[in-house]
Formats: C-alpha cells, structure tokens, sequence
C-alpha cells in the first residue's frame, strides 16, 4: 500500500472508533469502550509504521506525496481539495501523536474506570486523535484550519467534561475561544497567501511563495505574523496562554493528552511545516522567536511560586513549549522536533504519574500537602523521579539531548541569536529546580497523611471537594468516582507509564552529536530546500554545549535539594522575604486580570450600554413617531386588529398617494 | 412544475380551513410534504452549467399595466426554494405533531401557515418586479394574524412594531418598483415590469440612485439590519416558535435574495455606488449584533440578535461584489435557515422541561438528554461557523471576498466570528451543562420533537460533508449577477477615462 493509503486509515482509524463509541455506548458493558478506544489508536500507530515505511521505499527527494479524496467546494476561483499532504515531517508527527496518544489510552482504560462518562471519554478522546491527525496531516491550508478548529473543540469537550462543575466549563470557554481567535489567525493568512499566490495549496504555495515573494516583503511578514497567530493560541504561548493552567480543570490524562501528544505540540508543527514563508521573512520568524523565549521564561518563573501540582507541570509545558517555538523560529527544526518528542514522553509520564499521586491524596492537588510517598508508590515515585530527571534536562536523559540541540544551533547562528542560547540556559536552571520542586515535595520527606493510609493497604478516601472553589462535588457526574486508581494497583497503568519511562530515559539517543542523526536524516525529506536546514554545529561545539547543559541542570537539582530536603523552609522564607515578587508569581504575571480588563469588560460594558441605552432611544425611537400614528388609528377602533387593519390601509392609501403626486410632477 | 410548488401550500391550507378540526393540521402537513417532494424534484431537475433562468413560467398577467406572471428559479433561488419548502414541512409537521394550537383555532393557523408558505416561495421564485414586490407584501399579512393571534406577551404591541417597520418599507419598494417600470418605460417605449426585461433597459445613475435606496430599505429592515431592527426583540420575545423559525430563518432571507435578484441586476450602478455604505451598514450589524447577542440573557434574542450578525455577513459577502463573496453568501443563507431553525426547536423542548426561557435559569440539561445535548451542539457549533461546518465555508468564501475587496472591512467583521465562538457556546453551555436547577425537570428528547430536529441537524451535517453542492449551483447564477455590475462599472470607468 501506498503511504498516503496508511495515512487516510490513519486518520479514519480514530473517527471511526469515535463514533462506535459514541453511537454504540448503550450497549457497551464496563471497560468495553475503553479497549476500543485504545485498539482504534494502536491500530493507527500501526499504519503510522505503514506510513513510514511506504515513505522509506521512496528517495529522498520524492517523499512528499499528496493525495486528495474529493473537491470539498470550488466555486468563485477558490479550489478546496479535501486533501492530504504525506511527508516526513507528517509521518513524524502521526508517528508522534499515535504512540503516545496509544499510551494515554491504556493509562485512561483503567484510570477513568469508575467515571460514569466513560464511554463518552473515550469518544472525545479519540475525536481528539483524529482532529490532530487531521492537522498534521492536512495538504491545504482550509483543511489545516479544519483540524485545526477540531482540536479546539476535542480540548474544549474535554477540559469541560465534568461538565457540572462550574470552574470546568469556564475553563473549557475559556480555551475554546482563545484557540478560535488563533482559527482567525489562520484564517487571514489563507486569505494573504490566496490573494498573493492564487492557492492554498501547501506545497504549490510554497513554490509559488519562492518565485514571487522578496526577502522580508510586507505581505510574507502579515502571512508569518497571523500564522503566529494561531501557533501561538494553540501552544499557549504568551499573551495567549491562559487558557493552558485552567485546562488542569478536565481529568488527568486529558491533561497528559493536550500537553504530550496533541494540541500544544501544533504550533510548533505548524511553524515547522510553514518554513518557507518564515525563511522569506526572517523578521517574522524573529518575532516568534523572542515570544517563545520570553514564554519560556515567564512560564518558569510561575512554575516556582504555583503550589497546585498539575498547575506546575502546566508551566512547565508552557515552557518547554517556549524552547521549541523559538527552536523552530530560529530554524533549529531538527532540535525542535526532537524536543517535541522527547516532551512529549517525559510530559505525559509527569502527568501520569501526578494523576496517580492525586488519586491517592483524594483529589487534592496541593503539592504543599504532599510529602513522601516514596514507599507508599514505590512505582508511582520511581518514575515521577524519571519524568522530572528528563523534564530538568539531566545528562543522559531525552531532555538532555534534544534541548541542547536547539539551544546548540542557537549558539552556532551567532550575533543576536546567542540572546536565545543564554536565555534558553538561565530557563535551564530554573527548570530543573522546578522539576525537582516537584520531584523531592511528592517522594521524600516523612510521609503525609494519606501516604500513611496507602502504606496500610487502604486509599484515603476524604469527601470529594473540587480543588478550585472547595464546594462540594456533584457525586452523579461521576467524578472522582467511588474509587480511586492508582498505577499501583492497575497493569495498564503501569504499562503505559513504565513505556513512556523508558521513553524519557533513552529516546534521546536518537540523535546523539557524533554518533547517530536518525531524525535529522528522515526529516531532510521536507526540509532538504532549507539553507537554515543545513546549518550544523560541530561535533566539538555541540559536546561542549552538553557540557555546560549538563552542568546547569545538576546545579538546578541540587539548588531544589537545599531548598526541599536539606533545609526546608527556605523557600518559606524566601517568598516572605519577597513578598510582592511572590504574589506577582503566584498570580502568574496578573495575565488574567489583563485580559479581562482589557477584552472581555469593555465587551460587556458595550452590550449593556447597547442595551439599556441604545436599543430603547435610539432604535426605538427611529420609530417612536410612526408607532404613534397606528397606535392613534387603532385607539379610533377598538380592538388591535382591527386597528392594524386600518393603519395598514391608512398607510397604503397614503403611500399611493404620495406615488400620485411624484409621478404629477414628474410629469409636469 | 413551479406552479404546483408555489400554490401548493395555500390549496392545502384552504382545504385545512374546510375539513373538520381534527384532519386539518394532517391536511397542511401532506400539502407541505408535497411542496417538499417538487422542491427536491427541482434541484434534482436543475442544470448546473445552464445560464439565466430554468423552468420558466410565463404568462400575461395585467396586460395594460405590463404585468406578467413570470415564475423561474436560477442557481441562487433553487436551494432557496428547497431550503423554504423543507422548513415549512418541518413547522408544519411539528405543529401537527404537537398538536399545535390545540383549540378550534387550529384551522386558522393551518391556513395562514400555508398563505404565508405561497407567499414566501412566490417571492424567491417571481421575475416580475411587481408580482415580487406582492408576494413580498403577501408574507407579511399571514405572520401579523399568526404573531397576533397566536403570540405571546405583548403580541400587540410587537406586531404593531413590526407593521410599521416593514409597511414603509414595502411601500417604498412598491414606489420603486412602479417607478422603474415607468422610468424604464420613457427609455425603451415599451411598460413592462419583467426583470429579465428591465435589466436589457438601465436607469440613469441618479433615477437608479433614489430607487436602490427605496429598495434597500426595504431589504434591510426585512433582514433586520442595524439600527431599523426595532422591530425584532419584540417580534422575537412575542412570536410562537413554529411561527419564529419562519420568520427568521426564511422572511429574513428574502431581504438578503432580494439584493441579488433586484438589486444588483437592475441597478449596477447605484450597486457600486452604495457599496459602501451597505458595507459598512453589514459591518455594523455584524458587530452590534454580536455585542448584544454577547450579553442577552432571553434565549430567544440570543438567537435574534446572532441572526443580525449572520445577515450582516451575508449582506457583506453579497456586496463584496465578487463571485466568492456573494456565493458563500448563497450558501449561508441556507445554513443560517437550518441553523436557527434547529435552535429554535430546542428552545422549545428546553422551554417544556425549564418553563423559563431565561439562561440564567436554565443548565443541566445534558444529565438526562444526552441526545439532546448532543444535537443542541452540532447547532450551536454550526452557528459559531466552526471550521468543518458548511457555515464555516459559507463564511470563508464571504470574508474571502471581502477580504479580496475590501481589506479592512474583513479584518473589522472577524471580531464578530470570534464574539460568535463565545455567545453561540455560553448559550449550549448555559443550557446544558453546571446544575440542573431547583424546579426544572430534566428528560431525553421526544420522539415528535426528535422526528423534526434529527433530519435537520442530519441535513446540517450533509451539507457539512458537501458545501460545493450548493456552491457549484450557485455559481453560474451568481457570476451573472456580479459581471453585470462589474460591466457597469467598468463603462463608468470607460466614460471617465474618455473624458
């Protein structure tokens, strides 16, 4: 079979296994839909290897093929294919999202056991597989946008999926009409690149773009800045992130979804796979450089002073997305893809681990209360350590590897650039001091209450509360449900993390400098036409550059050994020290407050201004006079409608009276 | 076979009139049933790559006058005809379902639904200016005595509103009318009010001028565009909601078909002329109606309010004045129809379980009605124009041509999708999802109600699948309209550079 045959069954596989779900739950017994959900996305893992191999039969330079399965509207000079565009950087990323979406599946199967949404989770669930498979595999930029409105949907359904909590569904608007302001986004720069280049054809763009444009013209600069856009809202990259910490509202493994596999990870793509237009605009691609750095940067610094655990690991990805934005935006696509991979397994094991933890301290999530769990979850620990060892770039882990490759390339670029290698190395520290916030708070210590309780055998089971507002839960929507689970207790739990463990230990030897180039090899399929492409440190400067990560990332674990295991209460201190710089932290840079200002009350003001003022003076009053008239007609007869019947003759007899004078003196 | 469409549903209703209570709201739903099945007949019969008009009635009417009674569809009404035929079958059907009015006023309401159904598929079938501009007028007699009778609080003062409202309009659009036959008469010797015939005899720019703004007014006070709405909240609050899907998802198109049928055709110039103007008159539409729709809490004027805004989109896309602009227009005022009609359906399940329709009051209802919710979010997120909707293309194609001519305006009217994304969803939400509240009852979709609203949300979700099914119809139709007025102004342009 063909690689574009694999990828349609990679993009129908999900769809079809959403719907089963979703028309079939009735008569669907206990974990049933979950095993659908999970075999529907390994299925599509598989052809994603199908994929790649049908691609690997081809030569380098021929292994972008396009496929289209019907005109979906053309009409007025705009052509519409529903169509697809396989190439290696598309198989990368499918073989990306399938994997570890196949891993998060498993976890869920018994995770969500004893929700009552279950079938309904992994409906959406796999709805949200295939909006990002049909993202990444789009051949145009309408159906970009369509997959690209899909994940914003999938990840609105889920963030509200406990949908009678109040805080779930603010936060699913919340992320829906964010991401629709970056669909808009998108939307212009379709229009630019139509207008400029009469297509939206990606790869027929793309070429026309090479023939028309000039280096830093106007017009490729507005198609790079609006494509930022909606990279920017989707990645959660600032000012558009603030939807990303109050996701934490959907269960966890959508949370290890929308921060691994899907979602988050498409505006690096889209910036990846958008190339040509940034290498014509440089400034652009600047611009969005300078905006992931100082994500990544502010993200970190949130990730310090936040005390709710998946809040934490929230920043993290919001920084960690930051590196890869920039990566990509200063023409590192290797070292951001590689980066996108190896988040994605460390990221989904952190979250996956920290569900784990959650479920066990009852749904409290303030990591403040957690403390040495260490023999209560001996596995659930073992591997926390793991997911934070890879998130603070440890040497030898895939953090390790794939952050430096970026901020590598950064140095090697020189001038301006090294502001991106520096400022992606005093964010190094601070991540692996947050990693290890985590890290040493949930394992060591003396144990806390509820590890107690778990070392006897029992899970503490407090009423449910939600962790936001502290009301009681609505027990009937299913959430937390009768019993918790831990990945002490359930084998898919533990499959599924114990991969995404070896994952975020070794899946960085893929690219080691000096040894192998797996992916740099693969992906010179889409990007062999990129000067930027070929631009490669040496070996020498590349291991130097190890070096100094290495050395960073030990010296940020060991800071947050002093601070949480050797003397605790520093940090106490320290925010009591500084009190104003703490708040300003803890209320993650007044982003919200801003927004809100700015946005959403002048909105509000306007509507209600609109309403009490305008509509009852102005539109009403247009007419106030003429009602007068019929209202006086009607008074003459009783009855309205008779009343109506005389106006309307009244008015009739009127206006053909009026067209009997025009037409006299026209005459005249 | 256009005859058999248009006088169909006044036989039926008439027949309604004369059987006993019990068999007539059964007699209107098999006379809408039968529209249906020509309608369909129609778009099945239709030639796509065929120019000007197909399936031609025309006989002489009022000799003296130049009347002829002159019947067509082109690309642009054909979906137009299925789109009205279809919702009239489903209102009726509904109404029958539910018994609707229960008591012996029922004959009355069969009757005027069927008058008005005449009325309304005459309007987007007639090519004669003057028996357009009657069926025109005809629709709004029946909707006075179902709003009137049938609505309810205020029901007085809101038709009184909306009387008052359309009646200058349609009095002004038949001056017009009358004055362009005359006019045209002067030039070419020969009183006629056939609009084929009219468009080979042009006005002088400034009788074309004053005429286009009698039309117009009419137009837009009919969609309702911002500020002659006034009339809309009150007729929205009051109208009962067979009779609301009527009003909003079909008579407020004949005003946007009206722009392409009449008024660009008959006067190019004063098209490019006021292409501004009405621009900017969509534009704010497009934005007062999202703003308010933004912060209403009446489910009703949520909708009415979004409806402001979706008009103003299509009026935008229609004077784009380019194939794009005004063929996504065509296709959006399908969707917009199935959408609100959908909507408006739920809001009176919702209303059966809730007995309120504030959204304040309102929430958890998609506990016990997962059905339901589910079908009220294809509809919410239809209305939203979510990428992979036919609304989205119908939108895409809109803004494109906008954007192709008047770049501002576009970057302006994008505002209103993203004021859209929020006020479509707090509405599904607020309905929906949080807690169910004291008082209200929570129960799956009925079987007479799911019969109505499953076809249309399928119907939404085929046209989803397939927009080009409308747009290649529609695009012969809609090239000959905007070249007209292109070859207008390019001879205005020709003029000038010669002088």
């Amino acid at each position: 079979m063909s690689a574009t045959t694999w990828s349609w069954l990679v993009l129908a596989l999900p769809l079809a296994g959403s719907m089963v779900i979703a028309f079939g739950r009735a008569a669907m017994p206990g974990r049933v839909p979950g095993w659908i959900g999970t075999a529907s996305i390994a299925l599509a893992f598989a052809c994603s290897i199908g994929a790649l191999l049908a691609l690997l039969d081809h030569p380098t330079d021929e292994r972008q093929l396009t496929d289209s399965l019907y005109s979906y509207a053309d009409a007025g000079g705009l052509e519409i294919q529903l169509g697809i565009l396989v190439d290696p950087l598309a198989v990368y990323m499918c073989l990306v999202v399938t994997g570890i979406s196949t891993l998060i599946h498993l976890y869920s199967l018994a995770y969500m056991d004893s929700d009552r949404g279950y079938a309904r989770f992994f409906s959406y669930l796999n709805f949200f597989v295939f909006s990002m498979l049909l993202l990444v595999l789009a051949g145009n930029f309408v159906l970009l946008i369509v997959g690209w409105a899909f994940v914003g949907f999938a990840s609105y359904a889920l963030i509200s999926f406990w949908y009678r909590r109040e805080t779930a569904t603010k936060a699913g608007m919340k992320a829906f009409v964010i991401n629709v302001v970056g669909d808009i986004g998108l939307v212009f720069a379709a229009f630019f690149v139509f207008r400029e280049l009469g297509t939206f054809d990606f790869l027929e763009s793309f070429d026309a773009a090479r023939d028309t444009f000039t280096v830093n013209e106007g017009v490729v600069i507005a198609i790079c800045l609006l494509i930022c856009v909606g990279a920017f809202a989707k990645s959660a990259q600032v000012p558009f992130h603030t939807w990303l910490p109050d996701a934490m509202e959907g269960p966890t493994p959508v949370s290890a979804l929308i921060h691994a596999a899907t979602m988050v990870t498409a505006g690096v793509y889209l910036i990846a796979r958008m190339w040509p237009f940034f290498e014509l605009g440089p400034t652009a691609a600047d611009i969005a450089a300078f905006v992931g750095l100082a994500t990544l940067l502010i993200a970190a610094t949130i990730a310090l002073a936040v005390t709710d655990l998946k809040r934490i690991i929230a920043y993290s990805t919001m920084s960690q997305i930051g590196y890869m934005i920039m990566g990509v935006a200063i023409g590192a696509y290797v070292g951001g893809l590689f980066m996108l991979l190896a988040h994605a397994f460390f990221k989904a094991l952190l979250f996956m681990a920290a569900g784990s933890v959650i479920a066990a301290m009852a749904n409290n999530q303030n990591i403040d209360r957690m403390s040495g769990f260490r023999r209560a979850m001996p596995f659930t620990s073992a591997l926390l350590l793991i997911g934070c060892l890879a998130l603070a770039a440890f040497p030898g882990t895939s953090g390790f590897f794939s952050k430096d490759e970026i901020l590598a390339f950064a140095a090697d670029r020189g001038g301006m650039y090294w502001i991106f290698a520096i400022g992606g190395y005093i964010g190094a520290v601070l991540t692996a001091f947050y990693a290890f916030r985590i890290g040493f708070r949930v394992v060591t210590g003396p144990p806390c209450e509820e590890a107690k309780e778990l070392e006897q055998g029992h899970i503490h089971h407090a009423e449910p509360t939600n962790p936001a507002t502290g009301e009681p839960e609505d027990a009937e929507v299913g959430f937390p449900g009768a019993e918790h689970h831990i990945a002490e207790r359930e084998w898919p739990m533990k499959v599924a993390m114990a991969a995404l463990g070896f994952g975020a230990l070794f899946i960085g030897l893929l690219q080691v400098p000096g040894v192998d180039h797996v992916l740099s090899t693969f992906l010179a399929g889409t990007f062999e036409e990129s000067p930027l492409f070929h631009i490669e440190p040496t070996v020498g400067d590349s291991w130097l550059g190890l070096a100094v990560g290495g050395s960073i990332s030990v010296i940020g674990v060991l800071g947050a050994y002093v601070c949480y295991v050797r003397r605790p209460g520093v940090t106490v201190r320290l925010a009591e020290r500084y009190r104003r710089l703490h708040a300003f932290l803890f209320n993650k840079w007044y982003f919200d407050e801003l927004i809100d200002a700015l946005v959403y009350r002048p909105t509000v003001a306007t509507g209600r201004f609109a309403n009490s003022v305008f509509e009852r003076y102005v539109v009403d009053g247009i007419v106030a006079g003429a009602t007068g008239l019929v209202k006086g007609a009607g008074s003459v007869v009783r009855g309205a409608q008779s009343g109506l019947v005389r106006g309307y003759a009244l008015l009739l007899v009127g206006g053909f009276a009026a067209l009997g004078i025009y037409f006299l003196v026209v005459a005249n | 076979m256009l005859n058999v469409l248009l006088w169909t549903p006044l036989a039926a209703g008439l027949i309604a009139l004369a059987v006993p209570r019990t068999a007539s709201r059964w007699v209107a739903a098999l006379g809408a049933l039968v529209t249906l099945v020509v309608a369909i007949a129609l778009v099945a019969d239709f030639d796509p790559a065929a120019t000007g008009l197909q399936q031609v009635v025309d006989e002489s009417w009022i000799p003296d006058l130049g009347v002829r009674y002159q019947l067509g569809v082109d690309g642009i009404s054909v979906f137009l005809v299925l789109m009205t035929a279809a919702l009239w079958f489903a209102v009726t059907l509904w109404s029958a379902l539910r018994n609707e009015p229960g008591d012996g006023r029922a004959k009355l309401y069969y009757f005027l639904v069927g008058l008005a159904g005449t009325a309304a598929l005459g309007a987007f079938t007639a090519q004669d200016l003057l028996l357009f501009v009657l069926f025109f007028d005809l629709m709004l007699i029946p909707f006075f005595f179902l709003i009137g009778t049938f609505g309810g609080l205020n029901r007085v003062a809101a038709t009184t509103k909306m009387i008052v409202f359309t009646l200058v309009g349609s009095l002004l659009m038949l001056v017009g009318a009358i004055a362009t036959a005359v006019l045209a008469s002067d030039i070419s010797g020969e009183l006629t009010f056939s609009i084929p015939a009219l468009q080979q005899t042009l006005l002088s720019d400034g009788n074309q001028a004053w005429i286009f703004c009698f039309f117009a007014a009419a137009f837009l006070v009919k969609m309702p565009a911002f500020p002659i709405h006034g009339w809309m909240p009150d007729a929205y609050r009051a109208a009962p909601l067979p009779v609301l899907i009527l009003l909003s998802a079909v008579l407020s198109k004949v005003g946007a078909y009206g722009f392409l049928r009449v008024a660009l055709p008959l006067f190019p110039d004063a098209t490019i002329e006021f292409q501004e103007v009405i621009m900017v008159i969509a534009l704010a539409s497009v934005l007062y109606g999202s703003v308010m729709a933004f912060t209403q809490t009446n489910i009703r004027l949520i909708v009415g309010y979004s409806s402001i805004a979706q008009l103003g989109f299509i009026t935008l896309g229609i004077f784009s004045l380019r194939v794009d602009g005004a063929d996504g227009a065509v296709l959006q005022m399908v969707n917009h129809a199935l959408v609100v009609a959908g909507i408006f359906i739920v809001i009176a399940i919702v209303y059966a379980r809730t007995r309120t329709e504030d959204i304040r009051e309102m929430g958890g209802q998609a506990m016990r009605a997962p059905v339901l919710a589910a079908l009220f979010l294809v509809l919410a997120l239809a209305n939203l124009a979510m990428p992979g909707s036919a609304n989205f293309i119908g939108e895409f194609y809109i803004l494109n041509g906008v954007f192709q001519s008047k770049i501002a305006l576009a970057f302006i009217a994008s505002i209103g999708i993203a004021l859209a994304a929020f006020y479509s969803l707090r509405m599904y939400q607020r309905v929906m999802h949080n807690r169910l509240p004291a008082g209200a009852e929570s129960r799956e979709i009925g079987l007479r109600d799911g019969l109505v609203l499953a076809p249309l949300v399928a119907a939404i979700v085929a046209l989803a699948l397939y927009p080009g099914l409308i747009l290649d119809r529609g695009e012969t139709s809609v090239t000959e309209k905007v070249s007209a007025v292109q070859a207008a102004d390019d001879e205005q342009e020709g003029l000038i550079a010669r002088r």
